[in-house]
């Protein structure tokens, strides 16, 4: 569309996501003297990443997997391992990072695909836990202590800062960036073959895609944004164990997506910041009062979404009155912005 | 028969003990519809899905313009010009009409290299076979006859030469029958050769130039539709032996 045609609501529209932006831009200078606000950010940011590393592969290719938070250890592994035994720059590491575990799910996993459903499912969470296995077992790697990323002056290039700010703005930065990738994958000849292979694969088939390739190629790009996530959290917390890559954090990177809407790319956004927020909240609120309790209210709010809308909270949005007013009073949308 | 665009070549296929299709020949002449025929349990799928490459053959070979085809993948068929419907449709529920098709305008013959490329596209094929004003509708939501149409839409998208047919009209009212037959019609007159499964006799007489007829697995006759249906042993097939009854 070009600018000269421009409509009331597509202006609004990007008004609002400017807004939007620079609200996340400004919030670091109200709350530099709250670390722990700004830590819940970070989490929200590299979680939700991390679910639509996720959703690449469940919510668009249908190819549930259960083992991403092996994927993302194995980044933050690969990493850490870089700039502690080889001395490598911490940027540099991180892109090596993405391109090891890239290769290494690419090649490991190909034949996993040859199972379907629930196999598949099954064998990835197999996977994952081999790889933590590996880890825990592994001299080289601190074996079951981690590893330690060396402290020292803040400096961009060591990716070491003493505020949480600059890891704010990076984390900030990754999940835009994954966004906007993610948003050109949906719209590109690549997601139409994805989509088509989650409905039907005998059909893509018949239309010419050949379902394999198109899956290892989301499980590769897939597992990067994973590793990529992985190098971003060791950076930041400077110790990682293999608890990393524990089965239930799989988990964890699967709902965001699954409640927010995995057929949607906005899905694990939603779905992030609204969890971890309410998971945050309630650790703060009940955890003191009764051990345990924030995760049983967890528990039933997750029940209760996935109960009465399995097509996640956007799926249920997009179709809401709400939706419909916040269109056409808020954002004027007229029935020239109908597509197609 | 001059140049057929597809040659079958005494093709056979056994599931562990089971003959599904024993020794099977014909061709399939460019730019006409052929109608494959044949009781339930005959073998016609079994047929149909080797040809276009989703059972191998467990013997014989088949040919495609002079080449050999009999080992390719189906995802290989797409850009030699050869296209399928499925005989229980698969439309991609969970999408809108628009976008069951946009696949095959980007990895067919067409090759778009845009969403607005491979959109128009789509487009033009559903307002071909009459989806258009259903667009967006979700390809779950149809019923029967318009997801039938849906599966040709999306087989034409890939822009085929050859277009395989399974059983298009199964569980359409003669109304509709009536105009997924003006369909066909209109689909070969545009050049695209047609090779179908079907029961609905009415239709195979009005459309195919050619029949051929299949039983336990044997082809047991061919030709055009009259010397089909006046052949003895296809009608002692259809409609059992004379006098079988009093005997």
């Amino acid at each position: 569309m070009k600018t000269s045609t421009l409509t009331p609501y597509a202006i609004r529209k990007r008004i609002a996501i400017v807004l939007l932006l620079t609200i996340l831009a400004v919030i670091p200078l109200f709350l530099s003297r709250q670390p722990y606000v700004m830590n819940v950010f970070i989490l929200i940011f590299y979680t939700s990443t991390m679910s639509m590393a996720w959703n690449l592969l469940g919510g668009m290719t249908g190819q549930n997997s259960l083992g991403h938070a092996a994927y993302m250890g194995l980044g933050a592994y690969v990493a850490a391992l870089f700039v502690t035994k080889a001395g490598l720059n911490p940027w540099l590491s991180m892109l090596l990072s993405m391109l090891i575990v890239g290769g290494l799910a690419g090649i490991v996993f190909y034949p996993c695909f040859l199972l379907k459903g629930p196999y598949f499912t099954l064998v990835s969470i197999a996977f994952g836990e081999t790889i933590r296995q590996f880890v825990i077992n592994w001299d080289f790697a601190g074996k079951a202590t981690g590893i330690s990323l060396p402290f020292g002056a803040e400096s961009f290039l060591e990716f070491r800062f003493m505020s949480k700010a600059p890891y704010y703005y990076i984390g900030l930065i990754m999940i835009i960036g994954v966004y906007l990738l993610m948003r050109k994958i949906s719209k590109s000849k690549f997601g139409f073959a994805l989509r088509t292979i989650r409905e039907d694969e005998d059909v893509a088939s018949a239309i010419g895609i050949k379902p394999m390739k198109y899956k290892v190629y989301a499980l590769i790009v897939s597992s990067m944004i994973a590793a990529m996530v992985g190098s971003f959290y060791a950076y930041y917390n400077r110790y990682i164990d293999p608890d990393l890559m524990l089965q239930s954090y799989s988990v964890e990177f699967v709902l965001p997506a699954i409640v927010g809407g995995a057929a949607f790319v906005e899905g694990p956004l939603v779905g992030g910041a609204i969890l971890i927020t309410l998971s945050e909240f309630l650790r703060n609120e009940f955890g003191a009062i009764l051990p345990g309790i924030n995760l049983i209210l967890y528990a039933v709010v997750l029940l209760v979404v996935i109960r009465f809308r399995p097509v996640g909270l956007l799926g249920w949005f997009s179709e809401s009155k709400l939706k419909k007013m916040i269109d056409v009073k808020i954002l004027k949308k007229s029935e020239k912005d109908e597509e197609v | 028969m001059e140049n057929p665009i597809i040659k079958v070549e005494s093709i056979t296929k056994n599931f562990k003990g089971l003959k599904a299709v024993s020794d099977v020949s014909f061709e399939i002449r460019s730019g006409a519809i052929t109608g494959m025929i044949g009781p339930n349990g005959a073998g016609k799928s079994t047929t149909f899905n080797m040809i276009c490459g989703y059972y191998p053959p467990s013997n014989g070979k088949i040919f495609y313009k002079g080449e050999e085809i009999t080992h390719k993948h189906p995802y290989e068929y797409t850009n030699m010009g050869i296209a399928r419907t499925f005989q229980i449709m698969k439309p991609l529920g969970n999408l809108p009409v628009v976008d069951n098709v946009v696949p095959s305008a980007y990895f067919g013959r067409y090759g778009a290299k845009s969403l607005k490329e491979a959109r128009e596209i789509a487009l033009d094929v559903l307002n071909f076979t009459g989806l258009y004003e259903k667009r967006k509708v979700l390809a779950k939501d149809m019923g029967t006859p318009d997801q039938k149409r849906l599966e040709m839409a999306r087989a034409l998208a890939t822009k085929p030469e050859m277009l395989f047919l399974d059983e298009v009209m199964a569980g359409l009212n003669p109304a509709e029958t009536e105009s997924a037959i003006e369909l066909i019609r209109k689909i070969n007159d545009s050049g695209v050769t047609i090779f179908l499964i079907e029961h609905i006799m009415k239709a195979v007489v009005s459309l195919c130039e050619h029949v051929i007829v299949l039983h336990h697995g044997e082809k047991i006759s061919e030709g055009t539709p009259e010397e089909v249906m006046n052949d003895p042993y296809v009608m002692e097939v259809y409609l059992g032996k004379k006098g079988e009854n009093n005997a």
